[in-house]
């Protein structure tokens, strides 16, 4: 009788159990599959936290040389992977002869290597894979709109006019369009130094752009990840002081009122099976992803494909900007966390160069009106010294 | 078969299923209520929560007061200065009950000297005024919210004020190689209690707008307590022999939000403190009264026409 009690008692925690199993596996996401060996967190999901870095690179479109194929072959890979080494051993540095004469050791050549301390390390090692880009088949940024075209080219026109007649640019007199305001939000590095406005997102610490591919080559990226049941907390080191938080929840609420535009977009998550789904609308028009403004729609899924590999795909679409959507693929590699810790950026608290470039700028333009230097539009600080 | 021994299995059984499906639903988050406690037992902080009190502007007891004052008539009786002097009601401080444990910061005689300089240029020294990273404790009790991101190995902040963010490490995690803003955070559970020890800082934050400041040597105590499901007792205590004479203890509570529609979103001042700090450093400078690189505010109100009929 005792017994009896006893395996009426087993069977209810057993029922119970199975009920609990059951209960979670019906919400996406939640379903447990041990016999795979995937790491999971202690409520079931897939776990997708850690230390994520970009240390085998991937180019994100693909070089014309590979046509439609996806994968590099052996010999390939072999040469992409001397030329990546060789280019490592000189980093930032430009030592290509200059029209016949050697570069090697000229000023052109370290102009750019003074910064690669704050850089980290160079990848070194290469995929197989040609490019990020999955779709289209040319692994390649799909052809832009005419009215994007259109919008782009006014804009390097502008950048065009305003290096006129410096070392940087073409020849010619000092543009007429000296004065003009830039014919969008700028972002990019302006030969001018007006006021802020004038200087480049990464210059004023805006932090990089949109938080769905980690750079790599120049920037060695690093996001670290912590995962809860209603949201998933990103941090994204992109390097040289510059670091940026990002939350998506986990919600089934609708996206924010079209008026309300957000740098980094609103981005609202929710899984699918084992992937992190994440949709990204309201971007603003101080958002830049390769050519595409406010009216940009990214859908990013994560998935943990191993215990090392972080799968990070996203289609971008923007009718206004590009003929078809298109779709890349990032895959992460796990750091190890007992010896890596990600910094807090802290580019805005110590922004003496954006100051220091305004105030020397003033300086030049009062030195050239007492006819002790010459005109600051004559001269080129836009093309040097960075990435932009 | 014993029949009441059947009826008590049977019970039993039914009881558990019953809980089964309870702490199911809690878990999942499907049910009408909040879960309290995360798998594995510990407290679930996670959501978005904020402090309801006036600590920022000033931790100890204060009456309301302008942001910026001048004397007025009495002497104890300052009113609004420029530049918050068009703001009217809007530039005053809140009153508060204050939250420091015996309404006291115990600083050194110079420091207090110190602390009450900063008081009186608090527009040109308070980090908060340009944008920079808060620091630990200010960033729990400013008056914008912040989300909690707990897993059983880290809990993430981030903080809507200026994308500022800290990762406890519930784990070993190595030393940074150098002073934070924020601080590094190392955490543990004390039954349903976050205990995070804070170190690391550098000597750029502030405590409030009324220049409660600490030295590089500051040491942070936290306790998070749960009181229900939707708040959080907060305790702090700070140490800093630099700056105080003996450890001090703030107190107050952090609430969750609770709106369907809640959701952190950036309070991003980055660009908006260009104009004030680089505005005198344009080519073309957009306020026409900077003198040098001092700002002058020429504040202009004009007596509305629907207020004029009463003053004839």
């Amino acid at each position: 009788m005792k017994i009896s009690a006893r395996f009426l008692l087993t069977f209810a925690v057993v029922a119970a159990a199975t009920i609990v199993a059951l209960t979670q596996g019906k919400i996406p996401g939640f379903r447990g599959d041990a016999s795979k060996g995937d790491p999971r967190t202690a409520w079931g999901a897939p776990d997708l936290q850690g230390i994520w870095n970009t240390n085998t690179f991937v180019p994100l479109e693909r070089s014309a040389q590979y046509g439609t194929r996806g994968t590099m072959s052996e010999e390939e890979h072999a040469k992409a992977l001397a030329d990546l080494q060789e280019r490592n051993k000189r980093p930032g540095r430009d030592s290509r002869d200059v029209a016949g004469k050697p570069g090697l050791g000229t000023e052109k050549d370290v102009a750019r290597a003074y910064n690669e301390f704050w850089f980290g390390d160079k990848p070194a090692r290469l995929s197989y894979r040609t490019s990020m880009i999955v779709d289209p088949q040319d692994g390649r940024i799909p052809a832009l709109t005419p009215e994007a075209a259109k919008r782009i080219a006014d804009k390097r026109e502008f950048l065009a006019a305003l290096l006129q007649g410096t070392s940087g640019g073409r020849p010619g007199p000092i543009s007429p369009r000296r004065n003009d305001p830039s014919p969008d939000y700028n972002l990019d590095r302006v030969n001018r130094a007006d006021g802020p406005e004038d200087r480049g997102g990464p210059e004023r610490c805006f932090g990089d752009g949109v938080p769905v591919v980690l750079g790599t080559g120049t920037f060695g990226g690093v996001m670290q990840l912590v995962q809860s049941p209603d949201s998933v907390s990103m941090y994204y080191d992109v390097g040289q002081g510059s670091g940026y938080a990002w939350v998506v929840p986990i919600t089934n609420r609708p996206h924010l009122p079209s008026n309300v535009r957000l740098y980094r977009g609103d981005p609202i998550g929710h899984w699918e099976n084992d992937t992190l789904v994440v949709d990204i609308t309201n971007f603003s028009d101080e958002t830049n992803f390769h050519g595409a403004r406010e009216n940009l729609h990214i859908v990013e899924k994560i998935k943990r494909v191993n215990a090392n590999t972080l799968s990070v795909q996203f289609t971008a679409a923007d009718p206004t900007t590009w003929t078809r959507s298109w779709t890349a693929v990032q895959e992460l590699e796990k750091t190890d966390e007992k010896t890596t810790l990600v910094l807090e950026g802290g580019c805005h608290e110590g922004n003496y160069g954006l100051m220091g470039l305004l105030i020397n700028t003033r300086a030049a333009e009062r030195a050239f009106r007492e006819g002790r230097g010459p005109d600051p539009a004559t001269q080129d600080n836009a093309t040097g010294g960075g990435d932009n | 078969m014993d029949s009441r021994s059947i009826w008590r299995g049977v019970f039993l059984a039914v009881g558990v299923v019953a809980i089964a499906l309870a702490v199911s639903i809690r878990m999942t988050g499907q049910g009408s209520t909040r879960e309290g406690r995360m798998p594995g037992g510990a407290p679930n902080l996670n959501g978005i929560w904020q402090a309801m009190n006036t600590a920022n502007w000033d931790l100890l007891a204060h009456t309301v007061r302008p942001a910026v004052a001048q004397p007025g008539v009495y002497a104890n009786h300052p009113v609004l200065a420029a530049p918050v002097l068009a703001l009217g009601s809007v530039g005053l401080v809140p009153a508060g009950p204050g939250v420091v444990e015996g309404n006291e910061i115990p600083y050194k005689p110079e420091t207090a000297a110190m602390k009450r300089d900063n008081g009186e240029h608090w527009l040109d020294r308070d980090p908060e005024v340009r944008c920079y990273m808060p620091g630990i404790p200010r960033a729990m009790y400013m008056p914008y919210p912040f989300q909690i991101t707990q897993s059983a190995t880290k809990i993430q902040m981030v903080f809507a004020y200026a994308n500022a963010s800290r990762t406890i490490f519930l784990e070993d995690a190595p030393k940074p190689p150098a002073d934070k803003w924020m601080g590094h955070s190392v955490g543990h559970w004390e039954g349903n209690t976050l205990v995070v020890h804070v170190t690391n800082f550098n000597d750029r934050t502030w405590l409030s707008r009324s220049g409660d400041f600490h030295s590089d040597a500051l040491d942070v105590v936290e306790r998070f307590t749960p009181l229900s499901p939707d708040a959080l007792r907060y305790e702090v205590t700070l140490t800093d022999p630099n700056v105080y004479t003996r450890p001090w203890k703030m107190s107050m509570v952090l609430y969750r939000q609770l709106e369907e529609n809640s959701t952190l979103m950036d309070f991003r001042c980055l660009e908006f403190v260009e104009e004030p700090f680089l505005g005198h450093l344009r080519k073309n400078q957009l306020v026409k009264h900077w003198e040098g690189d001092t700002i002058v505010l020429d504040v202009t109100r004009r007596v509305p026409d629907g207020d004029k009929k009463y003053e004839r």
